[in-house]
Parts: C-alpha cells; sequence; structure tokens
C-alpha cells in the first residue's frame, strides 16, 4: 500500500511539472531572431521515460532547461517501471510511441535481484527487444572543472546489447547445476562491428578497440572477434586492435587516454561503461544513447537509478542534460544542443555550483537554475 | 530495386574482401565480366533514423555543387551523414570509394574526369559502375515551367543499360590498322533492364514502354535486346509496348517528343538520347540520373559532364545535384525531407525565376542556393 502511495505522489510531481514550469521567470529571448522561429507544426515530439529513483528528478531539470531555452520539443510522457507493475504503462504502448516518435529520453530503469513474475527477461531488456535498440553508444569525456585521477579521456564504447549474456535463458538442468547459455550471433556480431565502425567514420575517429575474450571463450566471442576483423578490412583508414577484457579494464584505469572508440559484446560493454564512467564523475555525468534502426533512446551512460538520493534534491542531472542536449543535436535542433551543452560546461567549469557526487554542496535545483542562467544565443 | 533478380548466395564475408585486396588494379576490375555480380549482404548503415552516404564530389564543379547539397541538408534537416571521398589520381583512392560504396549501399557522385586517353587507363566512371553492377540508369526528363526551353511539358523516362553494349572497352588491333571495338549485349542485362522498365512504369502509373534499337542494322547484339523487351512485355500486358530505330527515335524527339514515356535502350544509345532530351528541356543543369544495381544506388547529374570550364566561376547550375539528392532522399524513404527540398527548388526556379546564366538568367550559383534555403525555411513543415 504505502509502495502505491509513494508511486502516485511520483506521478502527480511529474503531472504537475508541465504547471509549475509555467512559474519560472526566464530573460532569455526567444530564438526567432536566429530564424528559427517557432510555428505550432513545426514542433518536434519525443517520448519521455522519467524512470526509477532520481529518473523524475533529473527530467524535471531537463523540462525546465528546455522550456527555459524555448526548445520547440513536446514530451509524450510514460511511466515506465519494472519495480511498480501496476502504474507501469504496457511496453506496446511505450515502444509504439517510441516507434512513431523515433526519438526518446529515458531516465533508468531499476532492474531487481528477483523477477515477480518468474520471467528472466527485464522491463530494459524486453524495450531493447522490442525495438532492437541494438548499439548503445556511451560518449565518456572528461568534464571542464571536475578534476579526476585522470585528464583527456576522449572514448567511445559501444556495446552489442540485444543478445550475449543478456538473452535471458538460464535454466537448471539438474538440482544444484544452472545453466546459462550465452548467445553469439554472426548476424548480430557483424551489425555492431559495422556500427561502430561507421560510428568512427562518421565521427573521424582514428581507432576501434573490439574487447573480447576470445581465448576462453573461443567460439562465441571467437566469432564476435572474427566479425569485427573482417569488418576491420572495410575501413582500411581506420586502424583496428583486439583486447582481451580483462587487459582492457587494466588499461582503462591505468591509461585510459589510449582509447577512441571501443566495440564490446553485451556483458563486458556493461562493465567497461561503468569503469570508465567512474573515471570521469561517475554515474550523473555521462551520457549514452541506445540505436536501432529507426529509432534513439537517450539515455545517461552508466546505469544507476541513485535510490537513495530519490527527494533529497542531490542528484547531477549533467548527465541527462548532455542525453538531452545529443537528442537536440539528432533531431536537426542543433543550435539548442550547443547552447544547453555549453551552458553545462560553463556551470561545470565555473565549478561554483557542483552536486555533491563531483564535490560541491548545491543541490539539483540550484544546478539546473545555473546552467539556465548560463544559456546563451550562440553567435550569429 | 523492383527488379532484382536474385542471385545472392550466402558468400562469407572474407571471399569478397579478398576479391576487393589492393592488388587489382581499375583496370583488371574493368575488364571483370559485365556480368551479375554476387555480393554477400553487408548490415545497412541506417542508425537512429540516419542513413550514411558516399559522396564522391569527383572534378570540375562537382565539389562546389556538393557544398551547396550540404548546406541545403543542413536547413533542411535531412537525416544523412555524408562520407566524403575524393578521387585523385590514384586507383587507391577509387578501391576506398568503392568500399565505401559497398559499406553505405548508397552514394550520390560528380562526375570523375579520366583525362588519359590512353588505353590502359579506363574511366572510373565506368569502373565504377561496372564493378558495383549498377545496371540500370534511369533519367527522368520533366519540364520546368517557367524554364525557356525549345519544348514544354516534356515528361520522359529514359532507362538505360549501363554496363554493357558499346562500354564492354573490348577494343584490339588485330591486324595492324585495323582495330576491332566489341559490343557486348547479354540476355541476362537485357532481361534485367527490361523487367526494371516494366516494374518502373507499372509502380508509376506509366503507360508506355519503348524500346529504342538498332536491329535493323546490329540485328543479333541489338535484335537480342529488342527480343528480350518484347518477351518481358508479354508478362505486364496493361503497359503497352513498342520499339523504334534510334536514328529515327532522335528526329522524333526534337520534333514530337511528347509521344514518348518511358524508353530502354543500350548503354551508347542512352548517353545520346539523354543528351538530346536534355537539351531540348534547358542543359545540362537541371536534371538528376539515378544509377541502380540489385544492392547499390548512386545518384548524380543527369548528364555527365564535368563542367571543368566553369568550375569556381560561381556559374553552374546547382539544380541538377540538388535534384540527384532529392531522388537519393527519396530512394532512402525521407519522402518528407525530399518534397521539403524538392518544393524548394520548384518554387526557387519556377516561380520566383532565379536562374544561372546557362538558364538564361543573371544569378550566381549561391544565389540560388541561398533562395532554395530561405525557401525551406519558410516551409510549413521541420521534418527531422
Amino acid at each position: 500500500m504505502s509502495l502505491i502511495a509513494r508511486n502516485l505522489s511520483k506521478v502527480l510531481v511529474q503531472a504537475s511539472g508541465t504547471a509549475t514550469l509555467r512559474s519560472l521567470h526566464t530573460t532569455l529571448p526567444t530564438l526567432s531572431e536566429t530564424g528559427l522561429s517557432e510555428r505550432p507544426d513545426t514542433r518536434i515530439k519525443c517520448t519521455l521515460i522519467p524512470g526509477d529513483g532520481v529518473g523524475p528528478e533529473l527530467v524535471y531539470s531537463v523540462q525546465e532547461v528546455f522550456k527555459a531555452a524555448g526548445v520547440p520539443v513536446d514530451f509524450e510522457s510514460y511511466f515506465f517501471s519494472e519495480v511498480n507493475p501496476t502504474l507501469s504503462a504496457p511496453l506496446d504502448t511505450v515502444a509504439d510511441s517510441i516507434a512513431k516518435n523515433r526519438v526518446c529520453l529515458k531516465g533508468i530503469l531499476a532492474t531487481p535481484d528477483y523477477s515477480h513474475t518468474g520471467e528472466l527477461q527485464t522491463l530494459n531488456m524486453k524495450l531493447r527487444n522490442a525495438l532492437d535498440l541494438y548499439a548503445n553508444v556511451v560518449h565518456v569525456k572528461s568534464l571542464p572543472g571536475v578534476r579526476r585521477r585522470h585528464e583527456g579521456i576522449d572514448c567511445v564504447i559501444i556495446r552489442e546489447q540485444t543478445e550475449g549474456e543478456y538473452s535471458a535463458l538460464e535454466h537448471e538442468s539438474v538440482k544444484g547445476v544452472v545453466e546459462c547459455l550465452k548467445i553469439v550471433t554472426a548476424k548480430k556480431s557483424q551489425r555492431i562491428a559495422k556500427f561502430a565502425f561507421d560510428y568512427a567514420t562518421k565521427n573521424s575517429r582514428k581507432k576501434v578497440t573490439a574487447v573480447h575474450k576470445a581465448n576462453i571463450m573461443k567460439l562465441g566471442d571467437g566469432l564476435f572477434l572474427r566479425s569485427c576483423e573482417e569488418m576491420a578490412k572495410l575501413y582500411p583508414k581506420i586502424e583496428f586492435e583486439r583486447m582481451i577484457v580483462d587487459n582492457c579494464t587494466m588499461q582503462m584505469v591505468s591509461k585510459p587516454q589510449q582509447f577512441d572508440v571501443m566495440v564490446t559484446p553485451n556483458l563486458y560493454g556493461n562493465i567497461v561503461d561503468n569503469l570508465a564512467s567512474g573515471l570521469v564523475g561517475g554515474a550523473g555525468v555521462v551520457a549514452g544513447a541506445s540505436y536501432s534502426a529507426n529509432c534513439v533512446v537517450f539515455e545517461p551512460g552508466a546505469r544507476h537509478t541513485y535510490s537513495e538520493a530519490v527527494g533529497k534534491n542531490v542528484a547531477n542531472p549533467t548527465a541527462m542534460l548532455l542525453c538531452s542536449s545529443k537528442l537536440l543535436r539528432h533531431v536537426n535542433l542543433p543550435v539548442y544542443g550547443d547552447m544547453i551543452r555549453n551552458a553545462v560546461d560553463q556551470v561545470l567549469k565555473d565549478g561554483k555550483v557542483r552536486t555533491k557526487d563531483i564535490g560541491g554542496q548545491s543541490s539539483t535545483q540550484e544546478f539546473t537554475y545555473a546552467v539556465i542562467h548560463n544559456l546563451k544565443l550562440p553567435r550569429t | 530495386m523492383a527488379s532484382r533478380v536474385i542471385l545472392k548466395k550466402p558468400l562469407e564475408l572474407g571471399k569478397i574482401l579478398f576479391r576487393n585486396q589492393s592488388t587489382m588494379s581499375a583496370f583488371e576490375i574493368q575488364h571483370k565480366t559485365p556480368l551479375i555480380k554476387k555480393v554477400a549482404a553487408i548490415p545497412v548503415a541506417l542508425y537512429g533514423g540516419r542513413h550514411a552516404v558516399t559522396m564522391l564530389p569527383g572534378g570540375g564543379i562537382g565539389p562546389e555543387l556538393m557544398g551547396y547539397v550540404r548546406e541545403v541538408f543542413k536547413y533542411a534537416g535531412a537525416p544523412v551523414d555524408f562520407e566524403v571521398v575524393e578521387i585523385g589520381d590514384e586507383n587507391t583512392d577509387l578501391e576506398y570509394a568503392l568500399t565505401s560504396i559497398k559499406r553505405n549501399g548508397v552514394a550520390i557522385k560528380g562526375n570523375i574526369e579520366t583525362k588519359s586517353e590512353s588505353a590502359s587507363v579506363v574511366s572510373r566512371n565506368v569502373a565504377i559502375r561496372n564493378e558495383l553492377d549498377l545496371f540500370v540508369n534511369v533519367l527522368h526528363c520533366k519540364s520546368y515551367p517557367g524554364v525557356p526551353a525549345r519544348q514544354k511539358d516534356i515528361d520522359i523516362v529514359i532507362i538505360r543499360q549501363n554496363t554493357e553494349g558499346e562500354y564492354a572497352m573490348l577494343e584490339h588491333e588485330s591486324v595492324d590498322g585495323v582495330i576491332e571495338s566489341m559490343k557486348v549485349v547479354t540476355t541476362s542485362n537485357s532481361d534485367r533492364v527490361a523487367r526494371f522498365a516494366f516494374e518502373y512504369a507499372k509502380k508509376n502509373g506509366r503507360k508506355k514502354v519503348t524500346t529504342i534499337h538498332k536491329a535493323n542494322i546490329m540485328k543479333l547484339s541489338d535484335g537480342l535486346f529488342l527480343e528480350t523487351s518484347k518477351r518481358i512485355a508479354k508478362d505486364y500486358p496493361e503497359i503497352e509496348h513498342n520499339d523504334m530505330i534510334i536514328d529515327n527515335c532522335c528526329m522524333q524527339l526534337v520534333s514530337k517528343p511528347h509521344q514518348f514515356d518511358v524508353m530502354i535502350m543500350t548503354n551508347l544509345y542512352g548517353s545520346i538520347v539523354s543528351n538530346v532530351v536534355c537539351g531540348l528541356i534547358g542543359g545540362a543543369g537541371l536534371l538528376s540520373g539515378k544509377n541502380y544495381g540489385d544492392h547499390y544506388a548512386i545518384f548524380e547529374p543527369g548528364t555527365r559532364n564535368t563542367g571543368t570550364a566553369i568550375a569556381g566561376k560561381n556559374i553552374a547550375n546547382p539544380i541538377a545535384m540538388l535534384s540527384a539528392s532529392v531522388a537519393m532522399l527519396k530512394h532512402l524513404g525521407h519522402t518528407q525531407h525530399a518534397e521539403l527540398i524538392q518544393r524548394a527548388i520548384e518554387k526557387t526556379i519556377c516561380e520566383e525565376k532565379i536562374h544561372t546564366p546557362d538558364l538564361g538568367g543573371t544569378a550566381k550559383s549561391t544565389d540560388v542556393v541561398q533562395r532554395i534555403i530561405d525557401n525551406i525555411l519558410q516551409a510549413d513543415i521541420r521534418p527531422w
């Protein structure tokens, strides 16, 4: 009962979010001067999944910034959650909405260790499979003004996320003996390898590193590695190297600057994502995106719900804001995207307003307002 | 495209890779049989709704026109990422370009100059078409109202066999002073072209297909082409089919062009006829051509001229390349963006009559492009 009560209040907070936005005063001039004048029919629709934990707070922060910047994006918000199945919107509805809008901004969904229904697939996995969101791209980049052990990290981790260890095929064949199947297919391996190389080509990157464990899993990871090697031959201008996952993690913490684009199977990608995120400031500052052929879901790169901070107004909205900036660039609104990105960079560089996770004392709201105050029209 | 002859065999990826190793010169690529090539499927370069497309600017006015295309795409928000491959004089560039097109599946291309006339150097345009097996070239010649031209309201589709015929590049001097040049016509390629033409006619609601030939002189080669198209025509009883000899066809085109609808022809005739029709409706700067194979598609300006003489003078007509980009967007399925740009082009040259010197106007290329961009920004839709 208390669970439902908490959820209800959460939903109400989300609903009232749009109303309170209007009270926010901004002195920012509208973008009509730059030629991107607004007409109601030129607005872009985007699916919004606030997610669990601090997700709704962070999404609220994004909405405030969008409102202040006058971004012509309308959100279609869905409450989608595995831990609150009673209130969650059905998977089909959400998937249809994303397929229609082709873009989605998503918080993190909590994935409980024990399934309520006995199903092995988590809601996240179901959504990915429903939309075939096969490629997860996490861009790990050192942020200005956030001092960490390593400087100048700039790597992109591309992770296959529809097969491998996440195939949800586990069974107990004999009592006390559990088998978990890891599926690797040539088709999906080639697809993710090509994605990585095309990403490198498009973003003029120099090197692609395939992370694997083919010395142990000679057939499974061997197939993945072979697919990457074959694909690499189609890209003579991009350097290709392979690295075993254990060595890769060691290199990552000792010399992370050596990495450029990395392509990994599912589980290794998950681990490397989190490791790399930790190097530049944690789950609150790294943006990511999941791609299918036709749609993109923008979500924070390291997946943590930070549920212990719910309602405390301390979570860092940087990751979500950077996601939204990437989203705007994707839907051909680069002016707004750069505006938000620059504002976030400026706030971090100034270092006056910082959330707890990067060594400050400010609240989520203060950070959001600082970003809004730093929104600057691009020089045209 | 619709008329696919599916001969895909689950080849290993490695084999085709091996085939394109750098040991092979463009000349060798050229002399491979112009028959159907088997290709292993490479995953499509479509990510989150954005396509990756190879851009080959080529020589002459190519680079400036490509600049305009990118500018227009930026403002129209077309979800296409270009991979620009410059082709210099090295053959390695050509191989890289081919690899890039194979990866992306789609390319937009200016004309690439092949300056040499020596026999060992082959035209790289032809090399690209042959290696990618782009067996058909489609040129939709449609008059723009408001453009001064000899003939009004022309709407002809020219479908041209693109990989064999006179362009088979098989020439030799058998005896001193006697040179033989071979024209190759194959049943399989004639069949593919004819089927493509009828499918095209069916899909686009066209009424008539005319086969252009010279079977009265070249009874076997052109005869085969004609016979094949007659045979295919029987499968499409709803579409009228007739044939015409090339010399007569040229005369009819300049005197009574409205009798033609869809035309199919072999390689050289296609080159001639498409230039005739382009001349009728306003010159080389207006039309775009589409090259299709079973796996790849290349879009380019309709008449294949580099325009070296007017390069850098800001007077080249950007319409042809922009039309090619519109055709490319349609091919990729981004119809909204295609229509947005198409309408902006039509408004600019038909209503506002901003023309470059080749159409009798005084506007610079950049003026035309700027006007098109303004029209795009004024449009009521903003697809992404």
